[in-house]
């Protein structure tokens, strides 16, 4: 039997009570993003009743105690303040279970646990694991809950899974992990998070164009010259983030996930509907249809690797790369990259889109431009000055949420010059409130069951091949392509912007 | 001719004719870096002083809802005709910044004003862009079919209102006139949103869900200014539930003792549901929604003033409850709550009629 009462109240697909597991409940992840995600839930009233929060994680702790380090977080960082009065039921319903991941007597004592709400709250079983562990343990974690049979769910209800990035450090591995999580979970119970498709712009991409009849019809190599899609960064290695990032690189942390679904938005085909696999069907045809720089010489003429040099960042002097804490004086990671990719599909036949992605850059921004190609400008060849660039489509994803369109205009006055203006839409200005945090978006979407904003296998294995043809050239290969260098505060190596010179285009300045 | 001039509130007094003109000059004056606009936002009233009252929404409402808000009053006691606008813009502070200002033209038109309110409204709209209309008051004659065809939403505020049932059938007419296009939203209904939310939250519990068809006895406590929002909470639980109504059933439908109202409904398997609507002068605008069957308790209640709901159920003896926030008992946050929201509000619709049937009783 539905809730009548649900019915054309809001138009989403509803969460549905359940209890959530938290792998790793003493990280950061937890702290800074899970638990106050479900918090601010709470607050906004969205939370379903009855929803019961676990942490699972190796340190000995009592509930009180783990309640007490939430709380102090979240006063920090919960986007809506932290009030005392929600605060103290919300915390009510969160608990500690102490148990090390490989323990199969902590899941026997977790399942206990779990039946025990589950009889208390009146029979239903849904339960929601959050793997949010350090990626060596999703495998162990997985497989205990199978043997404890909490990958089961009782007849009518659910049991799902939330699988942290990195979903794999490579093919072989994210193969791997598929086959542990398949072998446990259905895939449809499977959802693997990509926090960057939970932002609004990333989820405006779609509605942008395909609720918009003046951009679809132009979407394509006739009317497009090149996309290009900045990730930047301006920190470093602070705060002891070396040790992971010198292992991982920015083409393993950053291009395979993030910037892939962001290009797989830009990229798709309208789907046939909005359900889960129509549109993860379509994202996966773009992933599928990027043509593979296989060797290291199609490595070396489509992508830029370079690390940051010593250099200033807002006026103060920072490291070089490999001077960085926790990172190796030799490292061959990149600290940067940028690539020329090709969709071959018949819509985007001749248009390249370029992704660069780089820590230490002067400031924080990501956002995706669409290039059109110039109008045929006859009439104003002659102009002194000629025709100022062509109109530019800016979606941007973080910080300033938003959408600016560039075009061309004329100067006032008695002469005919040409300058290019900006319109230009801020999500935080004109509808003014905020956007909720894209985990709060994605713990509802998983709790109602609706996966269209996560990674689906096949996806996350599309990527990887590419990455992995990338990789190997850089590091299997005899004939390695070099790492550039850049001075830190810049925007990157001359290398990279080359890599535009050589098709006529150059890097949006930003 | 009159002299112009500066209000502090409405700002700079202008000759009808000149408003585009005076607000050019006003954003070539200024520094702000936007002019943003999402909507036409259009207030209309008849109660002396509006326009300084509204001005003050306006200027909150411009924090969430980029817009060109168009104020009106009409003052008919005056009947010698004449329209006076002043202009103005409320500015809001981004990074330290004055980055986004929205425009507002306001009017006060004395005499017959049917046809130069509703031309000179038109010639003020920014194109393209939405009319939301806030109605405040009873719907008086002003409210033509040429007016209503034109709004795309229509807030209003039933509570008041001295004789809803004709006024509801006035505005069913303009729905049906405008071929259904009219959204219109009901700030007695807006109040109603988070108790309606709640309900739905308690029954998403399956052993809440279960006793929903043994559900024997209901009671809705609220503010008497507000009996409109508690009738069409409960049309909303007996249109939801399957409820059918005495009327259907041919049995006493009502009963009236003092501020207090019972109703009797049947539920789908048969039970029959005696519904208390009571009212209470120290209850916020709605106080307390309780739902009782033999196994079980759902209850949402408010404090007056409380910016948070409680949801409990009590389901065989097992009791749980949480917050949950509460409507804001403030009207202009009450419609940024609509704005923000949007949509076609087809529930509403869903439910008026059950709700006029419910007031007649």
């Amino acid at each position: 039997m539905t809730n009548p009462f649900r019915e054309d109240l809001v138009s989403r697909s509803q969460p549905e009570p359940c209890t959530v597991v938290i792998f790793g409940a003493t990280g950061d992840l937890t702290h800074r993003k899970l638990v106050p995600a479900l918090y601010n839930l709470a607050v906004d009233g969205e939370l379903p009743t009855g929803v019961k929060i676990i942490g699972f994680a190796r340190r000995e702790k009592s509930d009180a105690e783990f309640r007490t380090g939430l709380e102090e977080l979240n006063r920090k960082v919960s986007r809506s303040g932290h009030d005392d009065k929600i605060w103290a039921p919300f915390a009510e319903n969160i608990h500690y279970h102490t148990s090390e991941f490989t323990d199969a007597d902590g899941y026997k004592r977790l399942a206990e646990r779990l039946d025990a709400i589950d009889r208390e709250r009146g029979g239903k079983g849904n339960r929601l694991f959050y793997i949010a562990s350090a990626p060596e343990f999703f495998d162990d974690i997985l497989i205990s809950l199978k043997n404890a049979g909490l990958n089961q769910a009782a007849e009518g209800c659910w049991a799902r899974v939330i699988v942290e990035k990195p979903f794999g450090t490579d093919l072989a591995t994210a193969k791997h992990l598929n086959q542990v999580v398949n072998e446990t979970f259905h895939e449809s119970d499977t959802y693997r998070i990509d926090h960057y498709l939970g932002k609004e712009t990333a989820q405006n991409i779609m509605v942008l164009r395909f609720a918009n009849s003046i951009f679809e019809p132009l979407w394509n190599s006739r009317f497009i010259s090149h996309v290009q899609i900045t990730c930047a960064e301006n920190l470093g290695m602070e705060g002891g983030r070396g040790g992971y990032y010198d292992k991982a690189g920015a083409l393993r942390d950053m291009v395979q996930n993030h910037l892939l679904q962001l290009l797989s938005l830009v990229a798709m085909e309208p789907p046939t509907d909005l359900s889960a696999d129509g549109v993860r069907d379509e994202k996966v045809k773009v992933i599928r249809s990027l043509r593979q720089w296989d060797t290291p010489e199609k490595v070396a003429a489509n992508v830029i690797r370079a690390q940051y040099l010593a250099g200033h960042i807002d006026g103060t002097p920072v490291p070089g790369y490999r001077e960085e804490d926790r990172v190796d004086p030799e490292s061959m990671t990149e600290a940067y990259i940028a690539l020329r990719l090709k969709i071959d599909t018949w819509r985007w036949s001749g248009v390249p889109f370029y992704i660069r992605m780089g820590k230490r850059l002067p400031k924080k921004t990501t956002e995706i431009s669409v290039h059109f190609k110039d109008a045929p400008c006859v009439l104003f060849n002659a102009l002194p000055g000629g025709v100022p660039g062509g109109n530019v489509l800016v979606i941007r994803i973080q910080p300033d949420e938003g959408i600016s369109l560039r075009m061309v205009s004329k100067l006032p006055g008695t002469s005919l010059r040409l300058e290019p203006v900006k319109m230009d839409f801020h999500y935080a200005t004109s509808f003014g409130k905020g956007s909720p945090e894209a985990y709060e978006r994605l713990l509802l979407d998983c709790m109602a069951g609706d996966a269209t904003l996560f990674a689906r296998r096949d996806e996350v294995e599309e990527a990887w091949k590419f990455i992995d043809n990338i990789e190997n050239a850089w590091h299997k290969s005899t004939t390695p392509p070099p790492m550039a260098t850049f001075t830190a505060g810049s925007w990157g190596p001359k290398e990279a912007d080359n890599l535009l010179q050589e098709d006529g285009f150059s890097w949006r300045r930003l | 001719m009159p002299t112009l001039s500066m209000d502090p509130v409405l700002g700079q007094e202008v000759p009808v004719a000149s408003i585009d003109k005076e607000l050019r000059k006003l954003w070539e004056a200024d520094e702000a870096r936007t002019n943003a606009s999402l909507i036409n936002l259009v207030t209309c009233s008849e109660e002396t002083g509006s326009l300084r009252k509204n001005t003050e929404i306006i200027r909150h409402l411009t924090e969430q809802h980029a817009c060109r808000a168009i104020l009106v009053e009409f003052d008919r006691t005056v009947t010698e005709p004449s329209i006076h606008a002043w202009i103005t813009a409320h500015c809001h502070l981004s990074e330290g910044k004055k980055s986004v200002c929205c425009e507002q033209i306001a009017f006060q038109f004395t005499g017959r004003v049917t046809g130069r309110f509703r031309n000179t409204v038109f010639a003020h709209l920014n194109s393209d862009l939405p009319l939301i209309f806030w109605w405040q008051g009873e719907l008086t004659d002003v409210f033509t079919e040429r007016l209503s065809s034109v709004i795309d939403r229509l807030v209003i505020d039933s509570a008041p209102w001295t004789d809803p049932v004709a006024s509801f059938t006035k505005l069913r007419e303009a729905v049906k006139a405008s071929g259904d296009n009219l959204v219109v939203q009901d700030l007695a209904w807006t109040r109603t949103w988070q108790f309606r939310l709640s309900v739905a939250a308690l029954f998403d519990e399956p052993v809440a869900l279960d006793a929903l068809g043994s559900i024997m006895s209901a009671r809705i406590v609220h503010h008497p200014a507000h009996r409109s929002s508690a009738l069409q909470l409960l049309a909303w639980i007996a249109v939801q539930a399957g409820w059918r109504t005495g009327l259907e059933l041919d049995l006493a439908v009502a009963r009236r003792n003092g501020g207090n109202q019972s109703f009797s409904f049947e539920s789908p398997s048969g039970n029959a549901i005696t519904v208390t609507v009571e009212a209470d002068e120290n209850s916020a605008p709605l106080g307390l929604l309780e739902l009782t069957s033999p196994q079980a308790a759902v209850r949402v209640s408010r404090e007056a003033g409380a910016s948070h709901l409680v949801r409990e159920s009590s389901v065989n003896g097992v009791t749980r409850s949480a917050l949950g926030p509460a409507d804001p008992d403030d009207d202009a946050l009450l419609v940024g709550d609509q704005l923000s929201r949007g949509g076609k509000n087809s529930l509403y619709r869903k439910v008026v009629p059950r709700f006029l049937e419910l007031l007649g009783s």
